[in-house]
């Protein structure tokens, strides 16, 4: 089994309106768990997250780095809303798995477009098989953008490889005009490569290639 | 995922806005409207809010309702009650209520002293 511990924050928020809420402000269409991403006005990336629904509650798990931005995004977003939010990090441990992850009454187990992500109790003890450098190596054969490499907000969406985030029909949300325009316009700039050999823009190098953010 | 002790991780204080005293007005044709749709009912109000979202970050919500949870201060206008949300009392305050009759987005129509920007459509602002 190739695991490996990310680096993740994971924010429990309550209330009957935190779908409708994360659905107003992100990329993709919340209606369940899903991936998705928070993007500035100019559709930079804040954070991409799993939207995870845990009994009547939403799990948000997202790249340590960027949580204080995306918790200054949300807050002063709430308003008459009923959403409360817990960080819950400290009692979590989030892992990404590469093969599928058996389901346990512990674990906290959900499909991803990047593989199986863990999110599990700091008492419940994963292994962590894959070494950072093995991580990488993985992302680079596959074309998996991740959190603090390809997927910063430097870029957008698009740039990244997180076109499938995007949601084509969903309403409104803040970076949307841009990111529809640039759509539209089939003019989406920059987008996610594997090429070969060590490159001075890589973002990601491994053995034989590299992933970079370049028009080609 | 452990969820049994989360209770115990204290709620992230939320950004409590400073509350204040919403002066809002209505334009005639927006009055002339309201009172086509409330008739000689004045036991509904007509609550204006703001949820997030939106391609500003911010989004009008406007409804009418009988009674509602929100913590809200009221307001009357013309003999209409209209709510306010004091969580969004400060994004609402100096505001108009406008209606625009046309055949594309057409309605009411929020004119906003506080918005730095607004998107197309109107219907969200930062």
């Amino acid at each position: 089994m190739r695991v490996f511990q990310l680096d993740s924050y994971v924010l429990l928020l309550s209330g009957k309106d935190c779908l409708k809420f994360i659905d107003g402000l992100s990329t993709n269409k919340v209606e369940g768990t899903c991936t998705t991403v928070f993007t500035k006005s100019n559709a930079k990336i804040i954070d991409m997250v799993e939207v995870i629904v845990v009994g009547e509650n939403i799990a948000i798990v997202g790249h340590n780095q960027y949580k204080e931005d995306l918790l200054d995004h949300l807050n002063s977003r709430i308003l008459q809303q009923d959403v409360s939010m817990r960080d819950i990090s400290d009692f979590n441990k989030v892992y990404i798995s590469f093969d599928e992850y058996p389901m346990s009454n512990e674990i906290t187990v959900v499909q991803t477009f990047r593989g199986w992500i863990l999110v599990a109790p700091t008492s419940q003890q994963v292994e962590s098989t894959l070494t950072e450098k093995e991580f990488n190596q993985y992302r680079v054969d596959h074309l998996i953008p991740h959190q603090g490499f390809e997927i910063t907000p430097a870029h957008h969406p698009f740039n990244c490889g997180l076109h499938n985030l995007v949601h084509e029909a969903k309403g409104c949300y803040i970076g949307q005009e841009i990111l529809t325009r640039m759509r539209s316009r089939n003019k989406t700039g920059k987008a996610l490569h594997r090429v070969e050999g060590e490159q001075e823009d890589a973002t990601t190098t491994g053995n034989t290639h590299s992933l970079v953010i370049r028009r080609i | 995922m452990d969820c049994g002790t989360c209770e115990t991780a204290p709620a992230i204080e939320v950004i409590q806005p400073k509350v204040v005293d919403a002066k809002l007005t209505i334009t005639e044709k927006a009055i002339d409207m309201l009172t086509e749709a409330f008739g000689d009912d004045r036991s509904h109000a007509l609550l204006v809010g703001v949820l997030s979202g939106g391609c500003s970050g911010y989004m009008y919500d406007l409804q009418i309702v009988e009674t509602t949870d929100i913590d809200c201060q009221e307001v009357v206008i013309s003999g209409f009650r209209v709510l306010v949300p004091n969580a969004s009392s400060h994004l609402l305050d100096g505001i108009e209520v406008d209606y625009v009759d046309r055949l594309m987005g057409g309605g009411f129509k929020i004119n906003n002293p506080n918005a730095s920007s607004s998107c197309g459509c109107g219907e969200s602002f930062a």
